[in-house]
């Protein structure tokens, strides 16, 4: 149940969510990867791969243009 | 007082529809329709399609003259339209203040759903991407004659096969383009 950050602050689209795709290869099942952004594009599109990929997902605006999304790995 | 004021804000915030259209995205659906509405609107007000970066060229060619430079005789601004739209200026330009709308507008919507933020530089790779991929568009567009709306979106929306073979050099571009991207920043 370890917990892992992404930094992806002042990364515009694709990159963060190219980062997270490699990043979550690398947890365990039921490890927690936190993912801050600062582009409103991301967090669309790496909740929405996350939610497909069918891991859970929260989505927390930590500061004006900033948020951190939480995805739990499931399978 | 202070409490007040904040109460307010907050109670704006939790509000559903300021959250439905100010704060959260759009759907696709819901973009696709307003550009599909908007853009039939510019063709039926100014009996032209919708296009971005010519007007971009444009303001090229005003900054080359401030800085002492002059385009007059060159083949792209050769025109006796192109000459005309450049010594009528900025402010007689339909499509640069189109663009500057744009601009204001997003600035604007990033303001309103509280999103306004500068963005730290992380590294020197990023700002020669910048500068390359800025460069590389405005030049790959000029060739194109026109951008993913010109040359794209106002193309197909006109039936032309000209959007369509766009298109498909587009994807071309976008493969080659996100190669690199994986090459030099993963």
């Amino acid at each position: 149940m370890a917990e892992f950050t992404l930094d992806c602050m002042g990364e515009a689209c694709p990159v963060p969510l190219m980062r997270t795709e490699k990043k979550m290869t690398e947890l365990n099942v039921g490890d927690v990867l936190v993912v801050a952004i600062d582009h409103s594009c991301a967090m669309k599109n790496v909740p929405e791969w996350a939610r497909k990929q069918g891991h859970n997902v929260e989505i927390e605006e930590v500061d004006d243009g900033e948020w951190e999304v939480v995805i739990e790995k499931v399978k | 007082m202070k409490e007040t004021v904040n109460e307010f804000w907050l109670k704006i915030s939790s509000n559903r529809f300021y959250k439905r259209l100010l704060k959260e995205p759009f759907t696709y659906v819901t973009g696709a329709v307003l550009l599909a509405v908007f853009a039939t609107a510019h063709l039926a007000v100014f009996s032209k399609g919708w296009g971005v970066t010519s007007a971009f060229a444009d303001w090229g060619a005003w900054l080359y003259r401030l800085a002492g430079g002059n385009v007059d005789q060159w083949a792209y601004f050769s025109s006796e339209k192109a000459q005309k739209t450049l010594s009528s200026g900025f402010l007689n330009d339909g499509g640069s203040i189109r663009n500057l709308g744009i601009i204001l507008g997003a600035l604007a919507a990033t303001l309103f759903a509280s999103e306004f933020k500068l963005k730290k530089i992380k590294s020197k790779k990023q700002v020669v991407a910048a500068v390359l991929g800025g460069l590389l568009m405005g030049y790959g567009a000029r060739l194109a004659n026109g951008c993913n709306i010109g040359a794209l979106f106002t193309a197909i929306a006109s039936l032309s096969l000209s959007g369509w073979i766009f298109g498909l050099f587009l994807l071309v571009g976008a493969f080659i383009g996100s190669k690199l991207l994986a090459k030099f920043f993963m």
